[in-house]
């Protein structure tokens, strides 16, 4: 099944329940923001892919969000298959919302295993002067996880600033790190996605 | 949860899922919950292995078995007809976008004590070893019969009315002898038992077909198997589910099912908590008072280090062995999957032998199947009750799902979903309103 096409790279938001998950979902979809999370303007929407031109590559990025399993529940472990990186996401005003991100951390290693993963603190524009999570814990944080972390951004869904950023550099990393597995995959995929059967053409009359 | 919805739904077995999911799009408030702390119920893929040794309190597997987590294996044998109902509903409501299949490599009959490839077109069965040089013509001539049949066009019956005429009418009508109409109806057609040779000769025409179009799909074999397992399936309806606003919780036990005027559901208590409901959709686990017994299903899953012997090394298949061969009343069933499907670790092979039970030693029933595996390293025996509602839950509003029967494909479990659905709605499932986009958009 090789073809040659832009090659697809699945992203999953992860972490609490309330941090902008769905705020960055839609700000990578149309570069809105709708206060108050409206669930109901992601409502049917499941993932979104986005095309990133690169200097000699383009790639698109397939952004999942979690569809709010994780407000009660969890998260299912199929959301993680086949995902090449995972955002963790956590509010710069919310120091709980931090804390935790070591379970969603394990989650993403288990479940996700060659995914590369990134740290995401959003609301930067609550953070203030006297911040609920510090740059330090943050860094603690990234030792901890043995350097798990590949990168960390500060995104506010609110003004939209450093989203498209975060996305572009993820764009790339990626297609550095993933450079051989990506051109490995498109010649080594045997199983597939099952579709409709293309429809026949009735070759009609012949003369 | 103190909240009121459209419909609770309990359980996360696949026939729930794919309630909920459908519910949900259509756009009803649901809520769903189950009491284990993962989606899947009866229909989980079990990983890491460790669990599954400790869930059949075995100790637990040594260094041999790779790592715990490469592992996740079914607990119900079950694989996808390429075109069956199973596949439609994926594709129609979108879920497909969440799974990746491979196609299993082979399908086979026992026939003599020795298995053979079942012949599925003319080429295969003109060189079949299953039937003799005359038989075969004879049976040519039937799936000739079979592929030039049309519904709608009488012209194509020859002289043959099959709604109303039997199937063993038109087994005679081309002179098939017992043993082709055993691996016809029990292999191509995939009936449990023999009752439907006095059944209108239409059904196993419209089986015949179904297994000929799944094969025509993507080769090798008519059956399809997800990736990381049949767990999978459940989880992809249970996100269409949450997409379109359903509310899961998990580990949730239910301690009642409130009912109020004229026996009629009003909700759902968990310890202090009710959540309100209009109604109740669910498992026989959670309504043990509303359903009963109808059979028992033995499932024996084998680890095996090897593929099955006479299969050419297969990394999947499935393996059916006719009633009549082992003098049973209903077949026995074995599926393999392997490491391909990445359900188990590197050179690991998943054996499931299953069957329907008929004695008081449901173990020694499945002898046949397990003789035909080769060593065994590792064996974990389940009986398990198959359950029946009580009734059609039109009047209590509590729409209750049967258990998993012996079949090997998800058939019977989509006619369960879409007669509960009728049932529930009042609205025929009909697989083109269906069809949903899920942010398909690109920019």
């Amino acid at each position: 099944m090789a073809m040659v096409k832009t090659p697809v790279l699945k992203v999953i938001l992860c972490g609490e329940y309330g941090v902008g998950k769905s705020s960055i979902f839609r700000r990578f979809i149309n570069n809105t923001f709708v206060p108050n999370s409206d669930r109901r303007s992601t409502l049917g929407l499941d993932h979104f892919e986005k095309s990133y031109q690169l200097t000699d590559k383009t790639v698109k990025l397939q952004l999942w969000d979690t569809g709010g399993m994780e407000r009660i529940a969890s998260v299912t472990s199929s959301y993680y298959k086949f995902a090449e990186a995972a955002i963790l996401v956590f509010s710069l005003d919310n120091a709980s919302s931090f804390h935790v991100l070591s379970q969603h951390l394990l989650d993403i290693v288990t479940y996700a295993e060659n995914a590369k993963i990134f740290l995401c603190g959003n609301k930067s524009d609550l953070e203030g002067s006297s911040p609920q999570v510090t740059d330090a814990d943050i860094e603690t944080f990234c030792e901890q996880c043995h350097n798990l972390i590949s990168t960390t951004y500060k995104t506010s869904c609110k003004t939209g600033k450093g989203i498209e950023e975060m996305f572009t550099d993820i764009a790339m990393q990626l297609v550095e790190s993933n450079r051989s597995r990506i051109e490995l995959q498109t010649l080594d995929h045997d199983s597939f996605k099952i579709s409709n059967p293309e429809p026949v053409e009735d070759p009609g009359c012949s003369c | 949860m103190d909240e009121e919805y459209d419909a609770i739904v309990l359980g996360t077995g696949l026939k729930e899922c794919i309630l909920s999911g459908m519910l949900s799009v259509s756009g009803k408030k649901v809520l769903h919950i189950d009491r284990n702390k993962y989606y899947g119920g009866e229909s989980a893929s079990i990983t890491p292995l460790e669990e599954l040794f400790a869930k059949f309190n075995a100790p637990a597997p040594d260094e041999t078995y790779g790592r715990g987590r490469d592992w996740n294996v079914d607990l119900i044998p079950k694989l996808l007809m390429a075109n069956g109902l199973l596949v439609k509903l994926l594709i129609h409501t979108g879920v497909t976008r969440y799974l990746e299949f491979k196609s299993v490599e082979g399908s086979y009959v026992y026939k003599g004590g020795k298995i053979s490839k079942v012949p599925v077109d003319q080429k295969e069965a003109l060189a079949s070893d299953l039937m003799g040089m005359f038989e075969k013509r004879r049976f040519r001539n039937f799936l000739i019969y079979v592929q030039d049949f049309q519904e709608d066009d009488a012209k194509t019956w020859k002289d043959f009315d099959p709604s109303t005429a039997n199937m063993q009418s038109l087994y005679d009508k081309f002179g098939l002898d017992k043993n082709t109409q055993d691996f016809t109806g029990h292999a191509l057609a995939l009936y449990l038992n023999d009752n439907y040779l006095q059944q209108p000769a239409i059904q196993t025409i419209r089986r015949i077909k179904l297994y000929s179009d799944s094969l025509a799909r993507y080769g090798k074999s008519p059956y399809l198997y997800p990736m990381y397992g049949l767990g999978e399936l459940p989880q992809g309806f249970a996100r269409l589910s949450a997409i379109y606003g359903g509310t899961y919780m998990l580990d949730k036990p239910i301690d009642e099912i409130v009912l109020g005027e004229g026996g009629k559901v009003v909700g759902v208590r968990s310890g202090n908590e009710i959540a309100k409901c209009k109604q109740v959709y669910c498992d026989p686990s959670y309504v043990p008072d509303r359903v009963r017994k109808k059979a028992q299903v033995i499932r024996c899953i084998c680890l095996l280090d090897h593929p099955i012997p006479n299969t050419k090394d297969a990394l999947s298949t499935q393996i059916i062995i006719p009633q009549k061969q082992v003098g049973r009343n209903s077949d026995i069933y074995i599926s393999v999957v392997s490491y391909t499907h990445q359900v188990a670790a590197k050179g690991w092979f998943i054996a499931m032998v299953s069957t329907t039970v008929e004695t008081n030693d449901p173990e020694s029933e499945i002898k046949p199947g397990l003789d035909l595996l080769g060593p065994i390293r590792q064996k974990f025996v389940s009986v398990s009750d198959y359950y029946e509602p009580l009734d059609d839950g039109t009047q209590s509003q509590i729409f209750i799902s049967e258990s998993y029967d012996a079949t090997t494909h998800f058939e019977t479990t989509c006619l369960d979903v879409i007669k509960i659905y009728k049932f529930g709605t009042g609205e025929e499932f009909d697989f083109s309103k269906v069809k949903v986009e899920l942010g398909e958009e690109e920019q």
